[in-house]
């Protein structure tokens, strides 16, 4: 398939690996090489697989004190999975646990199936081929409220800020699409292998995992600029969204010893996942002027009002009266770049959604916002509240998500995702089964 | 304030020539939002007259009087919809969906009209609704002293047009809004009215340089009537399931091109 063969061997320079998978894609359809131009010359059906060669070097590691994919650059293509748990005991969760780390740590690193008798069903869905790439994914294991709240031994080890999300004065909250046991973030360069990734698992725990809802997103691939700076995509409301992303520091996303959690969860995180609509076509009937103050933010460049590219940072404190950048603009009232709104940064990391056509025949479209936080309350939900009536939510219902512990990782081969919990529960109680 | 603005415009048209017009155009809709101000006044009083007389009939127990006044209640609320919808939090405790609670009907935090109509409909009863009935009165009269207090922005004003396009289009046509008394039609007329109303305000400021653009949402909104005509009953309108496909394709395309065309008037009106 590929006239370039992927390198067998890991490259294990993050940075210049996402680069080059992220470029990949982008370059091959903006600038064709040589090659390319005359293999199309050669043969070309309308139905020929678009070509790329993210294969087996497009690989993050699976083992290591934090799971992948928080920190890890957001590829092209997002799910988020949620499940019932059907464990009722350690050991059923310990064997869920085990069970699903052996499936990530195939799905994230690449395999080959086996080849069964043909009488039997194929032991994989097939539907990235023989062989399994892994295409950049990354899996991404967190647990609700709800997997502690319905455990009398799970209980006292709950997360002290993991709750169940209750609504904001705007949301509009569908059951259905909401809340969970466990969820699972993949994230891969193509949508394909989210899919083939989900399938793999509710083909292989149809006895430990129920699936309730999933949500896939995307966001635009756009080359670098010239000088290698990659602008933040774009939203669905055509702006760009995570230029003031904090850097992935630790302080922000990891909690660690200092914070008061128990012991099991340092090196983890607490993940906010919000399905929010967007009302695309009456955002698409809205002057341009009164859509950029409603964000603070230039439209086609992103910049806020007091500078010229989404780098350069909005200057509040020359501007008390929100004369410049309104007191009600989104980015402002998200982040007023305070000393005391430092502690509520949020790693943001969210994809695009699009899902057919509402009972009213508009467009269901909008972000399948995803973040990350050492603290919770101090991040995503004041951050949330300081947004709760601001001008955008007329172009906007939050109608699903909730609230998740990723837990640490898995140190290396042998260890699982999971397992300082289920440590931690054990020595909790008196007859360890 | 007047002379200071038209100082201001005069300034601005030795300045920028032709960007004065804006100015312009802003002291033009003096007249026109003064009007409408009138016309939200006496939606108001209707409203406030209507809710009482609606929530006296749920309070007595009397199902089929509650029943009968429901619909008529809701127009002249949703005639002013956009203005209501200035006072976000009363709006949502005034006419909230159940969808807008994870728990829906079952929640009981669900308040307002649509409770009551969930009530009065699916459970052919007022068991329970004396409390959200007189929450519902409070809240209309909260709200009438607001909005009798506030001086209505012109660009939300004109806005409004638009805006009460855009909630039909998003989440009204489906019939999802009376789900339970199908009174949905009662719902649009009123929306209809209260765009129209607004259209109409200022059509005589852009009726000159905008002619095309006149008449073509004049002839939408007549569509729109001409279409609901068809389905009036007495005062009010038939249910919403005796909507035709056809005429509800028709309803929807004259309130897409609405949305879009009306989404232009502020500027039309040099309103930013």
């Amino acid at each position: 398939m590929s006239r370039h063969p992927a390198p067998k061997q890991p490259v294990d320079n993050t940075r210049r690996r996402l680069l080059l998978g992220a470029g990949a894609a982008a370059g091959s359809v903006l600038v064709p090489g040589a090659a390319q131009a005359e293999a199309a010359a050669a043969r070309h059906h309308v139905t020929d697989a678009p070509t790329g060669d993210a294969s087996f070097a497009d690989r993050w590691p699976f083992y290591g004190e934090h799971q992948q994919g928080v920190t890890t650059p957001r590829p092209a293509s997002g799910m988020i999975a949620s499940f019932d748990v059907l464990a009722q005991t350690p050991g059923d969760l310990e064997a869920l646990f085990r069970g699903l780390t052996e499936r990530l740590v195939f799905l994230t690193q690449g395999w080959t199936p086996p080849e069964l008798d043909p009488k039997l069903p194929p032991p994989d869905s097939g539907i990235l081929g023989p062989v399994v790439a892994p295409d950049n994914l990354t899996a991404t294991v967190s647990l609700g409220s709800s997997l502690f709240d319905d455990r009398d031994w799970l209980k006292p080890l709950k997360p002290k800020k993991l709750q169940r999300m209750t609504k904001f004065p705007n949301d509009a909250l569908d059951a259905g699409i909401c809340h969970g046991d466990l969820v699972l973030q993949f994230c891969a360069n193509r949508p394909d292998t989210t899919i083939h990734a989900l399938r793999d698992v509710l083909k292989s725990m149809p006895d430990k995992l129920l699936l309730r809802w999933k949500q896939e997103g995307t966001v635009p691939v756009i080359p670098p600029n010239p000088d290698g700076r990659v602008e933040s995509a774009r939203n669905l409301l055509g702006f760009r969204d995570g230029s003031a992303n904090p850097d992935s520091g630790d302080s922000i996303v990891w909690v660690g010893e200092a914070h008061d959690e128990p012991a099991w969860a340092v090196g983890g995180t607490y993940q906010a996942v919000r399905i929010v609509r967007n009302f695309v076509e009456r955002w698409d009937r809205t002057p341009l002027g009164e859509q950029e103050r409603i964000m603070g933010r230039r439209k086609p460049s992103g910049a806020p009002f007091n500078g010229h590219t989404e780098f350069d940072e909005p200057d509040y404190t020359k501007d008390p009266d929100g004369k410049v950048t309104a007191h009600d603009a989104h980015i402002r009232l998200a982040n007023p770049r305070t000393a005391e709104s430092r502690k509520n940064l949020i790693l943001r990391r969210p994809f695009n959604y699009s899902n057919g056509v509402t009972k009213s025949g508009q467009l269901e479209q909008g972000l399948l916002f995803i973040c990350y936080q050492a603290d919770l309350e101090a991040g995503f939900i004041t951050v949330q509240r300081r947004l709760n009536g601001e001008p955008l939510e007329e172009y906007l219902k939050p109608i699903g998500g909730g609230y998740f512990y990723v837990p640490p990782g898995a140190l290396s081969p042998g260890d699982y995702v999971g397992r300082t919990l289920i440590e931690a529960a054990r020595e909790g109680k008196a007859s360890p089964t | 304030m007047k002379a200071k603005h038209l100082l201001a415009a005069a300034a601005l048209a030795v300045l920028f020539g032709g960007q004065a017009r804006a100015e312009d155009a802003t002291l033009d809709l003096v007249g026109p939002i003064a009007d409408y101000k009138i016309y939200v006044s006496e939606n108001l009083q209707k409203l406030v007259s209507d809710t009482q007389a609606f929530t006296d009939a749920v309070k007595a127990g009397d199902v089929e009087k509650a029943k009968s006044l429901f619909a008529p209640t809701r127009m002249s609320y949703e005639a002013i919809e956009p203005i209501a919808e200035l006072f976000g939090d009363l709006d949502a405790s005034i006419d909230s969906r159940a969808d807008d609670y994870e728990a829906a009907e079952k929640d009981p935090a669900f308040p307002g009209f649509h409770r009551l109509e969930y009530g009065l409909w699916e459970q052919n009863s007022t068991e329970g609704l004396a409390p959200i009935a007189d929450k519902l009165m409070a809240d209309v009269n909260e709200l009438n002293g607001l909005i009798t207090n506030l001086t209505l922005p012109p660009e939300k004003v004109v806005g409004g047009a638009a805006a009460l396009m855009e909630e039909v289009a998003a989440t009204k046509i489906s019939g999802e809004e009376d789900r339970y008394s199908h009174t949905d039609l009662w719902d649009f007329k009123a929306n209809f009215d209260g765009s129209q109303k607004i259209f109409e305000l200022v059509r005589p400021l852009i009726e000159q340089k905008e002619g095309d653009f006149v008449k073509k949402v004049a002839d939408n909104f007549a569509t729109v009537d001409t279409t609901l005509a068809k389905y009036k009953d007495g005062e009010g309108y038939q249910l919403y399931d005796k909507l035709s496909e056809e005429d509800r394709k028709v309803l929807a395309t004259a309130v897409n091109t609405l949305a879009e065309d009306l989404s232009t008037l502020r500027a039309k009106l040099g309103l930013s």
